[in-house]
């Protein structure tokens, strides 16, 4: 009864401030509070439907309801909730309206879901941890665990209600990121080519690909003759790590022929194109997204010249004439292409010549590189925005509930600063995974399989501590705790869908199922598996009685 | 009350199935961090308590009596010796659908009102929600608490909440009922109808396992007790067999004249008994503390904590009526009931002879 007055009294005040910011002429600040209102009455409301739903009487769901009434009773998940429901509407009073449109509508995004699911998941660890810590170091677990309930089902219960409760929320963040890009996407653009990168560039679902080189039997006879001759003049340098080594090579012939040296013609071939000309449409286009970038430092933030052929019709006529390209380097540039110029065969193969002046105070032209993985990439639109965003959030949960599976299994195994500690490292490294392989990788991983590096690192440990070469013995065994560590930990970076969303990319179904597999069940469940192994044998009472 | 009489006689039951709790041998060290042994909690305690007894388990503070309850429960995992539990081990799930456990100090969400921590536990025991609608009414009736039902149990008073805890015990209408010193906390209305309660389960067949350092509960109470000290049993027996004292006895009359003592003096004197006390009868605080609350209730004098509560509730039943309970996902073959023959299928009785045969 006192609470239903207070609310009452809330929502009043609520709606006085809107109506007189409304008044003030705020629309932005009005537009906030509104979706704040509207976020914690989800909140609510969602959660009397979580309740609803698991009415039934058995002992997974009675625990896992009990969380889910934990989650915004805790003081430390309820002020996470309350900072994710002021966030999402705040966040477009942050936006510098002086951008262009589309940049707006992706630093939205990307904030929008990026704290969503950091939040999210420190919600996740904090409400795991101290629930099944909570109930042990208070003795509840003692008034459960003598029902008919076994020690397995009452952590199904706790991730059951966990992973309840992150669909309400990733499900209300959703809703509330959508609707804010939404009303921005219906703002004015700075000017043409604004609107429609915002349309064909943000709120769209598009695939990429990347070029092969016109002649890829060269390239790889290249490859192979250089990899014979290093190995014939400096086997030193194979010693070591052969792999490494080659994959050396490899890369630097890979930047080779991306590189369109003064006054050559290279050629980038795409290929399987076959669907894309029926996908896009009689007339439609392709885009050719293209980051140049200039091989004289001095001149970085120059522009680069060079005449482009499509399937070996220059492109684009203007008036009859061959049109040269002059665009900006460390600039990414989308040229919308002609679908109609991809061959029956599904093939559309973009010459490049330089067309690069000698710069003042040089003597020769300037190379242009279209650096391998982000220079120079194909891309047409396989899908909306909407159902792209539902797949983001999908993918999202999942995550979400990986982390709740290692927060429940921390909480099983240790008591609440140490689970919450253990089950931070795991998303730390989850997170940064794919950051770790690709900055330690080369040196790091020193055999291409881990069993290798296991041996190797282990070996060579061995040797180090024979001859008393401590620290470096030390820098190996870190060494393999970390190859271990990533190896052992799948890299949310393997499915990052809050950048796919935010540059318009489609996140395949099939990237779909392998995130659930790997994500959402394989690891959770052997995860699960050790965490309940462990709870099993423990004695569930106070450490101190 | 008949098949509570016959329960209560061990011999008229077969004495696999009659046996509810069997602990031979039963040891626990706690451990510290690093593995080391620290307590000795409990050392070698052999029990054995029959179906329909209300048995005693009595000791000063730290004597292990929570611990050997907990290892009966199944929460602590003895570092030696075996249980039995409803001819079960203690780790059986199937057989926590007929326990009811109050810990030593009452665990609580403090956030669930009363009736929704109620209604937790009793979803946990699979109880459909008419059926546990009916019995929170009942269980908050018995226990005094209606009236403030929908409060959170964080504002509880201890005595309230020990309320409550007893309530949530006795939601699955328990055979066995596992008491860790219930009338801790409690005012002495409290104490004394939680007294009448487990009596008054008593009577209807239930096994109740109480554990107390108060004398006086079970000297009221109990068939049976162990007395407890430093880990291990020091003395077992049914009450009289302990508390009788072979050198002293008492006459009690109404009030003597003067005169009529003297004669009495003298008799014993010519006997050659010569110490004699003459009193005359004291009640006990507890009786006057008692007609005091009764005579303020009869007042009408309210108040905002707990009240005196009312009468045992009814689905409280004896063995051989729970037959009827509406309970679900319950199976019927480990069902508790009177007569042995039924009860057999769903007792490992193996495991009972392998306990029996090991007893000394
Ligand atoms: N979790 C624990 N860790 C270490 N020692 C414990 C633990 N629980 C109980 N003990 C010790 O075991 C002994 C028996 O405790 P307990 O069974 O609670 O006694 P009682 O219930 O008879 O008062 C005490 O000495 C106590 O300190
Ligand atoms: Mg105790």
């Amino acid at each position: 009864m006192r609470n239903l007055r207070w609310l009452a009294a809330i929502v009043v005040a609520d709606g006085l401030v809107i109506a007189s910011l409304v008044a003030l002429g705020r629309p932005v600040e009005a537009t906030g509070l509104v979706g704040i209102t509207a976020m914690v009455i989800g909140v609510l409301l969602g959660i009397a439907v979580i309740r609803w739903a698991l009415g039934g009487a058995t002992g997974v769901v009675g625990v896992a309801r009990a969380v889910v009434e934990e989650a915004v009773r805790m003081r430390g998940t309820l002020v996470l909730v309350l900072l994710l429901v002021v966030a999402i509407p705040s966040l477009p009073l942050l936006l510098d309206h002086s951008e262009r449109l589309a940049y707006r509508m992706q630093f939205l995004l990307t904030w929008s879901l990026g704290a969503t699911g950091l939040i999210l998941s420190l919600l996740t660890i904090i409400l795991a941890c101290s629930s099944i810590g909570g109930d042990i170091e208070s003795g509840r677990i003692q008034m459960t665990l003598v029902k008919p309930i076994h020690r397995g089902e009452y952590l199904v219960g706790k991730w059951l209600g966990i992973i309840l409760f992150n669909l309400l929320m990733v499900a209300l963040a959703g809703i509330g990121t959508a609707t804010f890009v939404r009303l921005l996407a219906a703002t004015e653009a700075t000017d043409a080519r604004d609107r429609t990168a915002v349309d064909h560039q943000v709120l769209a679902a598009r695939v990429a690909v990347e070029p092969t080189p016109g002649n890829p039997g060269e390239v790889e006879a290249a490859i192979t003759e250089a990899i014979r001759r290093v190995e014939e003049d400096a086997p030193e340098a194979f010693a070591a790590n052969p792999d490494a080594a080659r994959r050396r090579i490899r890369h630097e012939y890979t930047w080779q022929w991306h590189t369109v040296t003064p006054d050559t013609t290279s050629i980038f071939v795409f290929s399987g194109l076959e669907a894309v000309r029926e996908s896009v449409g009689k007339g439609g286009t392709v885009q050719l997204e293209l980051k140049p970038r200039a091989d004289n430092v001095d001149i970085d933030l120059a522009d680069v010249r060079f005449a482009m052929w499509l399937n070996d019709r220059p492109w684009p006529m203007v008036g009859g004439d061959h049109q040269e390209q002059t665009l900006s380097t460390l600039a990414v540039h989308v040229l919308d292409l002609p679908a109609d110029a991809i061959d029956d065969d599904g093939v559309l193969r973009v010459t490049i010549a330089n067309r690069n002046l000698v710069p003042a105070g040089e003597t020769h032209p300037t190379a242009i590189t279209f650096s391998p993985g982000e220079g120079m990439r194909l891309l047409w639109r396989a899908g909306g925005f909407a159902g792209n965003f539902v797949r983001g959030l999908v993918v999202m949960w999942i995550k979400l509930t990986m982390v709740a599976a290692v927060a429940v299994a921390a909480g099983a195994c240790l008591d609440i600063p140490l689970a919450i500690l253990a089950s931070l490292v795991v998303y730390a490294t989850a997170v940064g995974s794919g950051f770790f392989r690709d900055a330690l990788g080369l040196y790091n991983m020193v055999s291409s399989t881990i069993g290798g590096a296991i041996a190797e690192r282990v070996g060579r440990t061995m040797i180090m501590l024979l001859e008393g070469r401590w620290y470096e013995a030390f820098r190996m065994l870190f060494g393999l705790v970390t190859d271990v560590a990533l190896w052992l930990t799948p890299a949310f970076s393997d499915f990052d869908a809050v950048g796919r969303i935010a540059s318009g990319m489609l996140i395949p179904g099939s990237d779909l199922v392998a995130c659930l597999w790997r994500i959402g069940l394989a690891y959770p469940l052997i995860i699960g598996l050790i965490g309940w192994a462990v709870f099993e044998r423990r004695d569930l009472i106070r450490s101190s009685t | 009350m008949i098949a509570g009489e016959t329960a209560r006689e061990p011999e008229a039951v077969d004495a696999a199935a009659g046996i509810d709790i069997k602990c031979v041998g039963l040891t626990k060290t706690f451990r510290d961090f690093w593995l080391r042994p620290r307590v000795r909690a409990v050392e070698g305690i052999d029990l054995e308590v029959r179906r329909g007894q209300i048995y005693g388990l009595l000791g000063p503070n730290g004597s292990g009596k929570s611990t050997t309850i907990k290892m009966i429960l199944g929460l602590v995992t003895p570092t030696s010796g075996r249980i039995a539990v409803l001819g079960r081990r203690p780790r059986d799930v199937a057989s926590k659908q007929r326990i009811g456990y109050l810990p030593e100090e009452s665990y609580l969400y403090r956030f669930l009102s009363a009736r929704e921590t109620l209604d937790y536990y009793g979803r946990l025991f699979r109880l459909p929600s008419r059926v546990r609608r009916e019995r929170i009414d009942r269980l908050l009736e018995m226990v005094g608490l209606d009236a403030v039902g929908h409060r959170p149990v964080g504002e509880f008073s201890k005595g309230m909440q020990r309320r409550v805890g007893l309530a949530q015990s006795l939601i699955n209408d328990p055979q066995l009922l596992i008491l860790d010193e219930p009338t801790s906390g409690m005012d002495p209305v409290g104490a004394r109808q939680i007294k009448d309660v487990i009596a008054d389960l008593g009577r209807r067949g239930k096994t109740v396992l109480l554990c107390t350092h108060q004398l006086s509960d079970v000297e009221d109470l109990c068939d049976r007790v162990a007395i407890m000290f430093g880990g291990r049993v020091r003395a077992e027996g049914t009450c009289d067999e302990l508390l009788v004292q072979e050198d002293r006895t008492t006459i009690r009359s109404d009030t003597l004249p003067a005169e009529v003592v003297a004669e009495v003096r003298d008799l014993l004197a010519r006997r050659g008994i010569g110490h004699i006390d003459v009193e005359r009868p004291r009640r006990r605080l507890e009786s006057l503390f008692l007609e005091i609350v009764e005579r303020a209730r009869a007042e009408g004098v309210q108040t905002s904590g707990a009240k005196a509560g009312g009468s045992v509730a009814e689905f409280l039943k004896g063995p051989e009526a729970t037959d009827q309970a509406a309970v679900v996902g319950r199976d019927d073959t480990t069902r508790p009931a009177s007569a042995p023959d039924s009860t057999s299928g769903g007792v490992d009785s193996n495991l009972i002879e392998s306990l029996t045969r090991r007893q000394p």
